[in-house]
């Protein structure tokens, strides 16, 4: 029963390769990439950018204190009140602001890259597109 | 004349897993409401997981999972390799509730990818109950199946290997 269960699946497993071949080859286009927002940068973008960058970490601490991007500093809406005087000491109106956080649908980096246009009138931020994620595979 | 319930039961419950798993596997290969492929956005919806930062194995997944779900989704709903295509099923549930379970330990703030592109983070409670009974109804199918292949004289049923 198993040994017949486990062949059938081996048959599906080997179906299932042939389309995912074609498909891969064809529709997969390695270099498109997804259109960005008016705000939106990639992170290759960004780290070419290099010391002319601020990067501001949306994501809860515990997700921060796990691993960010060297330098970046931590600001969620969680902790917005004791948090954004940091950001403020550092800041320099010379650098963009790039917020990030967990990539994909995570909304903590466009929340709080708008808070920073709105509250302190802070004007060349932009959203890391991807995320951490896509900071850690560039 | 007698109602086959298990018959009918075992229709039902293949039809909703089969066709579930259909339909997870075309929307992740191709994105209609775009109008293109969707194996670029499934693969951000895997990379967001971060189980590995390397491109390519991700890449892999995201063009063979939506291919390996629509496959054995069909096999399911035509009642072909039937116990090979729940051990998959089953199996590729099990990864599903072990990857969700992660990212909600890990607290990631991602929408899960199970239906190709999603714009909202995942509701985890919902999602792992959705899976669980997802494994039920699996577990359910091969009980009906297995229970019909013995009625019809034990070698006749899908599940009695070929």
């Amino acid at each position: 029963m198993l040994r017949a269960a486990l062949r059938q699946a081996l048959i599906l497993l080997a179906i299932a390769l042939l389309p995912a071949m074609v498909s891969g080859a064809i529709q997969l286009k390695w270099h498109h990439e997804e259109p960005l927002a008016p705000d939106e940068v990639r992170a290759a973008t960004a780290a070419e950018w290099g010391t002319d960058v601020i990067f501001v970490d949306a994501r809860p601490k515990t997700r921060f204190d796990a691993g960010h991007i060297d330098g970046a500093i931590l600001l969620n809406n969680e902790d917005w009140e004791t948090l954004s005087p940091k950001f403020l000491d550092v800041w320099d109106p010379d650098k963009k602001t790039v917020v990030y956080c967990d990539g994909g649908s995570c909304d903590a980096s466009r929340e709080v890259a708008e808070r920073l246009k709105r509250e302190f009138q802070i004007k060349n931020v932009y959203v890391l597109k991807g995320g951490w994620p896509a900071w850690q595979s560039r | 004349m007698a109602i086959p319930i298990k018959s009918i039961a075992s229709w039902v419950l293949r039809l909703g897993v089969g066709g579930l798993f259909v339909y997870a596997g075309i929307v992740k290969i191709w994105d209609f409401k775009a109008g293109g492929s969707a194996t670029q956005a499934f693969a951000m919806a895997i990379q967001n997981y971060q189980f590995t930062t390397k491109l390519t194995p991700i890449l892999l997944v995201a063009v063979y999972l939506p291919w390996l779900e629509l496959v054995t989704g069909i096999a399911l709903l035509v009642r072909k390799w039937l116990s090979g295509a729940l051990l998959l099923l089953g199996s590729m549930t099990v990864v599903f509730l072990i990857a969700i379970c992660s990212a909600w330990a890990r607290g990631l703030d991602i929408s899960c990818g199970c239906f190709g592109k999603e714009n909202n983070a995942t509701n985890f409670p919902l999602h792992i109950a959705g899976d669980l009974v997802l494994l039920v109804a699996i577990g359910l199918i091969a009980w009906l199946e297995k229970d019909r292949g013995q009625a019809a004289g034990g070698e006749a049923g899908p599940l009695a290997g070929s």
